[in-house]
């Protein structure tokens, strides 16, 4: 045997814990879970900020007709020919006579007020938005009981999701460079509007 | 290349998005801020009411009818329509809608004023004051606070010192006509020296409490008393 120098120890290298591919995985899940409830929550939550411009659950119904006189004297008689003048078949849930002159004629979606003396009919009524109603209901938590841990669920998702995004990136676009400057801007945003407002 | 003319272009492309955006986002925000003031409230801000107070609230503009501002609907059924007037009175009672309209009805021009920051001026309101439904009640000594109860649970809640002020009715009409379905058909609450959120719509009871029992909106960081003129929006 030739005697050489000995080979090299293999270097310890202390292995590094990568954290960044579950990090990603979990935020890339937990992203794809959050869309649909992202969608519900954000979709209502511009229409409920502007409750003042228009109503986001209901369209409203505001019509004015007119049926010829006189009118049965009889109520139900009264409210079927001025159900008949305006082409409604649906059958009234109630006929309700507020005073001598008013006759009401209520649906579960709309009221016609019948002044008996002119023959004017007032159609009022209400139309639910179709999925915005429902959104603005679970937004809302109007219904209460399990909704309140879906949404406590869902908060602490979008937690998750915002923190564990601070650190899906390194180097210098993540938050030793761009990304901080970023986040502080957007951290910023709110600082700045309470002190420009005054606060609550 | 990472100098090449296409990433040079590229570059210079990105930054005129990043540019124009930026633009784009400031023109927004500043058009948000910008209000335009309108006659009605003009008017209104130059007006004072008898006691000293400025007419319009400070923070609100005016605007030509009240607005629907969502809520779930109670039943608009008048035959259905029940009001219970109960608590800490000595004699609590209930009333049909017919028995409500038999009682003495009083129609008054109103302003309300909603905390999202519109008000309406003058609108009529016909109906029955809460003062006379509590003469007939005869609340205890000890009742401090009414509660106004409505459809689904929501309440909103005042003094009894305010709910007994002669503006303070449960209404049943509104410009001459039924109170629309939009605004709590068929009965509502109206208490005008409070944000709108005060008057329940879909009113189904009126209870008198010795204790204070923040309502729907006052438990969700509106301010528990909410009077307009101290902008009172938030708790």
């Amino acid at each position: 045997m030739v005697d050489g120098p000995a080979p090299a120890a293999p270097i310890q290298r202390k292995k590094r814990l990568n954290f960044r591919p579950w990090l990603r995985a979990l935020h890339r899940d937990i992203g794809y879970f959050a869309v649909g409830l992202t969608i519900v929550y954000a979709t209502s939550g511009i229409a409920v900020n502007h409750l003042k411009d228009w109503d986001p659950n209901f369209r409203q119904v505001n019509l004015t007709h007119h049926v010829a006189l006189p009118l049965p004297i009889d109520d139900d008689a009264a409210s079927k020919r001025t159900l008949d003048a305006l082409g409604v078949h649906e059958t009234p849930r109630e006929v309700y006579r507020a005073s001598e002159s008013q006759l009401d004629i209520v649906f579960d979606k709309r009221t016609f007020h019948v002044d008996t003396t002119s023959g004017v009919v007032h159609e009022e009524g209400q139309s639910a938005r179709p999925l915005l109603r429902i959104a603005n209901w679970l937004h809302l938590n109007r219904g209460k009981k399990a909704w309140t841990y879906v949404a406590d669920f869902y908060a602490t998702f979008l937690l998750f999701l915002a923190i564990s995004g601070l650190f899906m990136i390194p180097g210098k676009k993540g938050l030793l460079g761009r990304g901080a400057i970023v986040a502080l801007l957007g951290a910023a945003v709110p600082i700045v509007y309470v002190l420009l407002s005054g606060g609550p | 290349m990472a100098n090449s003319p296409e990433n040079f272009a590229r570059t210079l492309a990105r930054r005129r998005f990043i540019q124009g955006s930026a633009a784009g986002t400031v023109v927004l925000a500043l058009g948000g801020i910008y209000v335009l003031s309108d006659e009605l409230t003009r008017e209104a801000r130059a007006q004072t009411l008898p006691d000293g107070r400025p007419r319009l609230p400070p923070g609100q503009r005016v605007i030509h009818a009240l607005r629907p501002m969502g809520g779930e609907p109670g039943d608009p059924s008048p035959g259905n329509y029940r009001l219970r007037v109960h608590g800490a009175v000595e004699a609590p009672f209930e009333l049909t809608f017919a028995e409500l309209l038999a009682l003495p009805q009083v129609e008054q021009a109103l302003d309300v004023h909603c905390v999202t920051t519109w008000s309406v001026l003058g609108a009529k309101f016909k109906g029955v004051r809460v003062a006379d439904l509590a003469a007939r009640a005869q609340p205890k000594k000890t009742a401090r606070h009414v509660i106004f109860e409505a459809a689904h649970d929501y309440t909103s809640n005042i003094s009894l010192h305010d709910a007994l002020k002669p503006s303070v009715m449960v209404a049943h009409q509104l410009n001459g006509a039924p109170l629309p379905r939009a605004h709590g058909a068929p009965v509502r609450a109206i208490a005008p020296d409070f944000y709108f959120w005060k008057s329940a719509k879909w009113l189904t009871g009126i209870r008198f409490s010795e204790h204070d029992e923040p309502g729907y909106w006052e438990t969700r960081g509106y301010n528990n008393h909410a009077d307009p003129w101290k902008e009172e929006r938030y708790g």
